[in-house]
């Protein structure tokens, strides 16, 4: 890998945004934060990021999803993997009302998930594997 | 109401009574033969002067045509109730035959002066209650012409004179005319004041049986109305879901109400719109047109302003949103109630009619009842919903700090942010320690909740112990070997199936082997052995040789967070609401859980689960 892979990490909760920061900093990612869902699609109008790290309850229950949907629906934006960043289990998305069956019922849009507590090692793994598998940017 | 049918309604009620007097008819016909008989062969031995070759001829001719009678008599109740007719002429039929062979016994036996003449009055009671009192009368009239025929037969003596058999006579002493004037009088008022009476009898016997029929046809009505009203809130009951639940109103008050369709209208958030939530009867490109403006519906905006009914016909165009909609659907009317629990409008139950159906108070209010019950069932399952809910998203809330501060810990603790000295680091790793105890909690607390509100909603299905048990072994089986455990799993061939949820029997059995090992020293024994108890039950055992419980803690173990003092002492990992989940499972599965313990020495856990039958 010739230069940096650059990270977009979209989530509210600005602690968690730092920690996630500082960790990735230290394998020299580049990073880049926006807070909600859209400061996030703004940043990646502005550049195409090699991953995102995605929240899926911010304002609402399911804007990380509802943002999911929208960059597969755009051909330029498909291919960005996505990784999920929540304390949202699948069990509770089972037990909660229709939009989350909704939800599950259509193929998910992300790449893989890190359930939180994120614990910096497998943070670090998932953000390597999930770069490896991606198609080369074009 | 249908007129016609309760016509019919009212025949079939009558035609049952016409039907038993015909049958009772025809057998007085029998005994008045038989009398007659009788009667002739008294008169024959006792050497009466009376032509006993005719009279039997005629008796005999009763006989004949009271077994054509008493066939056609079994036909009658294959004929149509509407056929009204056949009945009048079959009872003309049986009361003119009557008086024909009565007069032609008259002649017999002693012409006008017979002692058989007021046997005419049994004919007049006959008629007046198999016929109209019109009938009855005009038979009154022809039954003195008929006298007086017999009068003109015996004075002129146009046909033979037949012997008389009393020398003294009930009526016409003589054929003087002041006699005959006066015994007519007496005569016809006998057969008038008769008439009369039983007619007017019959009429208030009708009436009152009218009343009757009217009283028991409004029983019949309201126990139907019972009958389904019961149906459909049993049938509610059942029903887990909300979709379900509605969708089985709607289907049951289309049903009930005999209407074309019905609909349940939900509010939105904003109590702007209302949403078609459940609809029986209305085609998809009625209820696709999407949620009903308030603004623009007046119909429905008067329901969900206070309104306790609304009836819309089809010309009042201006007071739908949609009027073409509802006309290409073929609705002519429709009765809008509201979805009301205490005071508060939920939405707009609905039933709409092909035909511009005059809704009175009656239909109002049975549907008004069906109304508040399903919007009673409605907000009981959407509480429940609302109330899972609440618990996942306060859960989120409360893990969602805890578990930015513990990657924040690990971040610092790990070196991310520079080298940490070792009692920082192990100051750090011990706040780690206690906030993953704190989301456990949570995480227990959040489980506890949803399974005591909405456990009813899971759907079980036959689940195989062993296959449960198995995998868990498997997941179990490095920590401990970890820890060094002798850990073993025995389970019997052929077991039969439990009615569970693999999910559920996971979380139970998952807790049970998690605590035996946690508790079980290094070096001890984990034995879990599933098998047969009785031919009714299975039982599965999660033994081990660990730390054990004090016997006087044995009864608090299934209160929520408790933790013994030597398993605290033991170990900070524990919640206190594992053995309540267990619990709270079993409940559910009507299993139940025996625990044996011995300080220092060992635990054992034994569930109890009913087995399906007919495995």
């Amino acid at each position: 890998m010739s230069t940096p892979a650059d990270i977009l990490i979209i989530d509210d909760d600005r602690d968690l945004v730092n920690s996630i920061e500082i960790i990735l900093q230290t394998k020299d990612y580049q990073v880049r934060s926006a807070f909600d869902g859209k400061d996030g699609y703004a940043e990646i109008e502005k550049k195409i990021p090699d991953l995102i790290l995605l929240d899926v309850m911010m304002a609402t229950d399911t804007e990380g999803f509802d943002l999911a949907y929208k960059l597969k629906e755009n051909p330029k934006y498909r291919d960005i993997p996505i990784v999920m960043i929540t304390s949202f289990t699948q069990k509770m998305a089972e037990q909660g009302p229709d939009r989350f069956q909704h939800i599950l019922g259509e193929a998910w849009p992300v790449s893989s998930f890190l359930e939180k507590p994120i614990a910096p090692e497998v943070l670090l793994s998932t953000v390597e594997k999930v770069l490896s598998e991606a198609p080369a940017k074009a | 109401m249908d007129l016609g049918y309760e016509l019919v309604k009212e025949q079939l009620f009558f035609r049952k009574e016409m039907m038993e007097r015909v049958s009772w008819m025809i057998r007085l016909r029998w005994m008045a033969v038989a009398a007659g008989f009788s009667g002739c062969l008294i008169g024959y031995v006792a050497d009466w002067p009376l032509p006993f070759v005719p009279i039997n001829l005629i008796f005999a001719f009763i006989a004949f045509y009271n077994v054509l009678f008493f066939f056609i008599g079994h036909r009658l109740p294959s004929i149509k109730p509407q056929a009204v007719q056949a009945f009048t002429i079959f009872a003309h039929a049986q009361i003119a035959l009557d008086l024909f062979a009565l007069y032609a016994i008259f002649y017999f036996t002693g012409g006008i002066h017979s002692p058989f003449l007021v046997f005419v009055l049994f004919h007049i009671i006959l008629a007046g209650i198999l016929l109209s009192p019109l009938s009855c009368f005009i038979y009154s009239i022809l039954v003195l012409l008929a006298a007086a025929g017999l009068f003109l037969i015996q004075k002129y003596a146009i046909l033979p004179p037949q012997p008389i058999l009393f020398e003294s006579h009930l009526f016409f002493h003589a054929l003087e005319l002041r006699d005959i004037v006066l015994s007519t009088i007496v005569f016809a008022a006998m057969v008038f004041i008769t008439a009369f009476l039983i007619t007017s009898i019959k009429l208030s016997l009708r009436a009152k049986g009218r009343e009757l029929l009217r009283v028991s046809k409004e029983i019949d009505t309201g126990n139907a109305k019972l009958k389904a009203l019961y149906q459909m809130v049993k049938e509610m009951g059942l029903c887990q879901e909300l979709q379900a639940m509605m969708d089985s109103a709607t289907l049951n008050a289309a049903t009930i109400m005999g209407v074309k369709a019905c609909s349940i209208k939900l509010l939105d958030e904003q109590r702007r719109q209302l949403r078609f939530s459940s609809t029986y009867g209305l085609s998809e490109n009625y209820v696709g047109r999407g949620s009903i403006d308030l603004e623009k519906s007046p119909i429905n905006r008067s329901i969900i302003e206070g309104s306790y009914y609304a009836i819309g016909k089809i010309d009042q165009n201006d007071y739908f949103q949609y009027p073409e909609d509802i006309r290409k659907e073929g609705i002519a009317s429709m009765l809008c109630l509201p979805l009301r629990v205490e005071k508060m409008v939920l939405g707009v139950f609905c039933v709409y009619s092909d035909v511009t159906h005059d809704f009175n108070d009656e239909d109002v209010d049975f549907f008004l009842l069906m109304a508040d019950l399903t919007a009673l069932a409605i907000e009981k399952l959407s509480s429940e919903l609302n109330k899972t809910w609440f618990l996942e998203k306060a859960a989120h809330q409360l893990r969602s700090p805890l578990n930015a501060i513990d990657t924040m810990l690990k971040t610092l603790r790990q070196g991310y942010l520079g080298p940490t000295q070792t009692e920082q680091a192990k100051l750090i790793a011990r706040c780690e320690q206690r906030i993953e105890n704190l989301c456990q909690v949570i995480a227990d607390l959040l489980d506890l909740g949803v399974k005591r509100t909405d456990l009813s909603k899971i759907k079980m299905h036959p689940v195989n112990i062993g296959d449960v048990v198995k995998t868990l072994v498997h997941l179990y089986q490095s920590q401990a070997a970890a820890k060094n455990l002798d850990f073993s799993c025995h389970i019997e061939e052929g077991l039969p199936n439990i009615l569970a949820q693999e999910k559920l029997m996971d979380e139970l059995l998952n807790n049970l082997i998690s605590n035996a090992i946690k508790y079980t020293p290094s070096g001890g024994k984990v034995r879990i052995r599933v098998a047969r108890e009785s031919s009714d039950r299975l039982l599965c055992e999660v033994a081990d040789t660990g730390i054990g419980i004090p016997a006087d803690d044995i009864s608090r173990l299934f209160s929520e967070f408790f933790r013994s003092a030597n398993a605290k002492e033991w170990t900070e990992e524990g919640t206190g609401l594992g053995l309540v989940i267990v619990k709270e499972i079993l409940d559910r599965l009507h299993g139940t859980i025996a625990v044996n313990s011995k300080l220092d020495e060992g635990t054992c856990f034994t569930c109890f689960f009913p087995v399906i039958d007919g495995r």
